[in-house]
């Protein structure tokens, strides 16, 4: 009951930081979700799911790929660090993947944007090293520019989790089964993924909420519909001053990343008992 | 073996030359833009390369160096903050029995997961009742609790990494509670956390909506300057400003990484 | 750790700077708002005044930069702040009329000099609302159609000509559909003007009729149509981006933001605007008061002199080539021939008088965006 106690103080002042300074005015969103004119009712939802349920899985699935491609590099690139024979090449991978992390993304946008454009700076690079005539060039600034900005910006952010989980595991397991001639690819997914699968996850699921709710990016790249959700909120309150629909919006997308954060709990729920 | 470690470095230098495109051709494109004057197309290259973005952002009405300097101060404030209550959560979070563990984890998620626009403005209307808007402390406020989902969630998962063996080894052999934290949990836990405070910082440093609610017109934040000019398509402006907020983001991760080894380094042979 | 945390604290409030003798501006718009001020107004102001000093915050270009004006001061009047934390503001035209109906801002129009200079319509009825008294115009901005002259020599003249000459030459005409600006809107707008079934003239001054707003299925029919024949750009800027890197050959801008890309080197020199028949809309940036200012004399001080004949001139005209807020004819005599004549150099002022159309008033402009994203975002 003291331990009970004990855990229950170590959280509070972080809890009442957010409750107080978060959960506190966010109520007056959601109270402001249900409301219509003097009444209360579900109209702004069911304008919501009316004109942006499409947004809706866009969003989901555009995440979800950003997230899933996040997970491979983070994973292949803390792999590498740590298994990694050549110290000469791992020193260059760790200087090099770190870089994008440090761009904001609202200059992500803007820098994708002027790169990945078919008259970008990399097809005009393609094209005057003779890899491609200015014909075959491709604008990428649709869903994939927005998956490619994602995972540009946060694969670092998710690799300095992994390879810090990984280089705190212990080393003996990996050189045993290095000495009984196991493959490194297979150490990496039999031994280490395991050990790290819980670090993996957080860092996936705050790269999650974090890119549900960036606007500059999708902002910036894709004007075709559909569009994330984020664009859909701004636009209702910038050009209708709908703030009944936008919380609502608000209040979807919440509970779309709680559904994948629940995923997490469940799992850390099953480890611990 | 010598012909052998030749061959391995050809894949080797694809997969790191390919990796290096991807990372910094999008940031040459920054680094262009800062210096370009006239450029457009069909001109691959910048046609005239100048520095007079440089002085306007530099102009001394501009206040780019003390933006920049409120936006460290600020950031740095938060990574204390956020660390201070995060350590003690994330401990019990990971290691102690908790009711609604799983809805306390999900609470520090809220601040990132609902889009905050039309939350700070009722945010702003209580730090004005309260005196707190116009002051570091308000902004620094509003940062942590956005920036505690980092913290308090890599905490978490980083204590639950560290064997509880160990700490449970150093409390037979007479260490106190406290003290099994400070010299076996926490060096052990040490990575993750740092990596949450470098987290904490970068969203500090970039944060516009909550710094613009809170702290405009008093505290005036580099990313103020920075969004402005980065939404309405002012690429050099933008990049020159991104290029400076470079600077404190990797100065903070190269003290941190020495700070961390040093302290890992210090527990060796204890 | 503690003391390091004390220190700071201590210095962070410390540098908190004193209001006393700021004077406060808060910009809606793009960074050469900021600059505007900072550059220009600014230290003129601070010259005529000694001792005062002029600080100013972006918030932002588009409609969601005045909306985060509006929110400031919503969140200040729920607070029951006795004084505001802003002296002045620049707002877009739509915000003018909620800002007047909730009261927050004081009419100095009157009181200053330059206010009997303001005739036009715009600064006493915006989008159907009456804001008379409260808002002096900074400047007005127009849209209108950019090209590059040396890939298209004889644009169209109108919208049906524009029609078909983006059918001749698909994905060459770009426009940022509603939700990534105003220049967007302002296409779909015009466009609705020219081919809806309606009055258009009911649509810019009104009154709102809900009969009115079946009108349009056609012309949204039309332009679902055109633009499987356009490419949709990412915001204001985004069309002027892709202009730049030629991906566009033509498409609708702020002609206040395509003077400034020139100026910064982001367009090629060579490119021109039109204005096609019957028109586009346009708005004016209002510099607006609050009401609870902490220094209302002052602010209405620095509006007179940012809306002064000899600023319109140099600060609005030469230095932007932006059209001026108050009368055009106080502010030609202060300018040499060439800075007037270069103000419409692509758009004649005959043109700018037919063809520059205010937007429809607030319940039209938000019946045909609701309308526009059910019929052709879908």
């Amino acid at each position: 009951m003291q331990k009970r106690l004990l855990a229950i103080l170590l959280v509070l002042p972080a809890l009442t930081m957010i409750v107080l300074f978060f959960i506190v005015p966010l109520f007056a969103s959601i109270v402001g979700a249900f409301e219509i004119g003097d009444t209360f009712g579900l109209g702004n939802f069911t304008k919501s799911f009316e004109l942006y349920s499409k947004d809706m899985i866009f969003s989901l699935v555009i995440v979800g790929i950003s997230a899933a491609f996040i997970g491979l590099f983070s994973v292949a690139i803390g792999g590498y660090l740590i298994l990694g024979e050549n110290p000469r090449a791992v020193a260059l991978l760790r200087w090099l993947y770190r870089w994008p992390m440090f761009i904001p993304f609202i200059v992500v946008g803007q820098v994708m944007r002027t790169f990945l454009a078919k008259n970008g700076l990399m097809n005009n690079i393609f094209v005057s090293l003779g890899l491609l005539t200015p014909l075959q060039t491709v604008g990428f600034l649709d869903w994939r520019g927005i998956v490619i900005a994602f995972v540009w910006k946060q694969t670092p952010f998710v690799t300095l989790l992994v390879a810090g989980a990984m280089a705190s595991l212990d080393r003996s397991t990996i050189e045993a089964a290095r000495n009984l001639g196991a493959s490194r690819l297979r150490i990496l997914i039999e031994i280490v993924l395991p050990q790290i699968a819980g670090t993996l996850l957080v860092g996936l699921i705050l790269s999650f909420v974090t890119m549900m709710s960036v606007l500059s990016v999708p902002l910036m790249i894709n004007a075709q519909s559909p569009t994330m959700l984020t664009a859909d909120i701004a636009f209702r309150i910038n050009a209708h001053g709908d703030y009944g629909v936008a919380n609502a919006l608000g209040m979807i997308s919440l509970l779309l990343t709680a559904g994948v954060a629940l995923i997490y709990l469940r799992q850390t729920v099953r480890e611990r008992s | 073996m010598m012909v052998r470690i030749d061959l391995w470095w050809l894949p080797r230098a694809f997969v790191l030359g390919l990796l290096a495109f991807v990372i910094f051709g999008p940031l040459t494109n920054l680094v262009l833009w800062t210096v370009a004057e006239k450029w457009y197309f069909p001109h691959m290259l910048p046609l005239e390369y100048g520095v007079s973005f440089w002085q306007r952002v530099f102009s001394p009405r501009g206040n780019a160096m003390e933006s920049l300097g409120t936006s460290v101060l600020i950031a740095t404030l938060t990574v204390i903050a956020s660390l201070a209550l995060a350590i003690p959560a994330g401990y019990a979070l990971s290691r102690l029995k908790l009711p609604f563990r799983g809805l306390i984890l999900l609470a520090f998620l809220i601040p990132q997961a609902f889009p905050n626009l039309p939350v700070y403005v009722n945010i702003a209307r209580f730090f004005y009742q309260i005196g707190l808007n116009g002051t570091i402390p308000g902004v620094v406020m509003v940062h942590v609790t956005h920036g505690l989902v980092f913290a308090v969630w890599i905490a978490t998962a980083a204590f639950s990494a560290v064997e509880i063996d160990l700490e449970d080894a150093a409390r037979s052999i007479g260490a106190g509670p406290i003290q099994a934290f400070r010299d076996v949990t926490l060096p052990l836990a040490a990575p993750g956390l740092m990596a949450s405070a470098i987290f904490v910082f970068l969203e500090s440093l970039d944060e516009f909506t909550g710094s613009y609610f809170v702290g405009a017109p008093d505290v005036t934040t580099l990313p103020l300057l920075l969004y402005t000019a980065g939404a309405g398509g002012n690429y050099q402006i933008a990049s020159i400003t991104a290029l400076l907020l470079l600077v404190p983001s990797i100065g903070f991760m190269l003290v941190v990484e020495r700070f961390l080894r040093a302290d890992v380094l210090s527990k060796v042979g204890h | 750790m503690k003391r390091l945390l004390q220190a700071s604290l201590i210095l962070g409030l410390a540098a908190t700077p004193a209001a006393a003798a700021d004077l406060t501006v808060l910009t809606a718009g793009d960074q050469n708002m900021v600059d505007y001020v900072n550059d220009y107004l600014g230290p003129l102001f601070e010259k005529e005044n000694p001792g005062m000093k002029v600080r100013v915050v972006g918030t932002g270009p588009g409609d969601a930069g005045s909306q985060k004006i509006v929110e400031r001061f919503d969140a200040q009047a729920k607070a029951n702040t006795e004084k505001w934390d802003a002296d002045v503001a620049v707002i877009h035209e739509k915000f003018a009329g909620p800002l007047v109906k909730d009261g927050y801002l004081e009419s100095y129009r009157s009181k200053i000099a330059s206010g009997a200079m303001v005739t036009s319509e715009k600064a006493k009825m915006a989008l159907g609302s009456d804001v008379d008294g409260y808002v002096m115009p900074m400047f007005s901005s127009q849209t209108a159609i950019a090209y590059n002259p040396s890939v298209i020599p004889n644009p169209p003249k109108s919208y049906e000509e524009l029609v078909a000459w983006a059918k001749q030459n698909p994905k060459q005409f770009g426009y940022n559909g509603i939700k990534g600006g105003a220049s967007g809107v302002s296409f779909v707008m015009g466009w609705i003007y020219a081919f809806g079934d309606g009055d258009a003239n009911k649509l810019m001054n009104g009154p709102f009729d809900e009969a009115e707003t079946t009108k349009w299925d056609k012309a949204f029919a039309g332009l679902k149509d055109f633009t499987t024949n356009a490419v949709l750009t990412p915001g204001n800027a985004g069309t002027l981006d892709m202009l730049s890197r030629g991906e566009i050959a033509m498409g609708p801008v702020w002609v206040d933001m395509f003077y400034s890309w020139k100026a910064d080197g982001k367009l090629p020199p060579e490119m021109k605007l039109f204005l096609p028949a019957p028109g586009m809309p346009g708005q004016p940036m209002h510099y607006v008061i609050p009401a609870k200012s902490p220094n209302t004399e002052l602010a209405e001080k620095f509006v007179a002199l940012a809306t002064s004949p000899k600023v319109q001139a140099d600060g609005i005209v030469k230095r932007f080539n932006w059209y001026p807020g108050i009368d055009a004819k106080f502010v030609q005599p202060e300018l040499d021939k060439a800075s007037w004549d270069k103000l419409f150099v692509d758009i004649s002022p005959d043109d700018l008088a037919s063809k520059g159309k205010p937007f429809p008033i607030a319940p039209y402009n938000k019946a045909i965006l609701e309308a526009y994203e059910k019929n052709v975002a879908n």
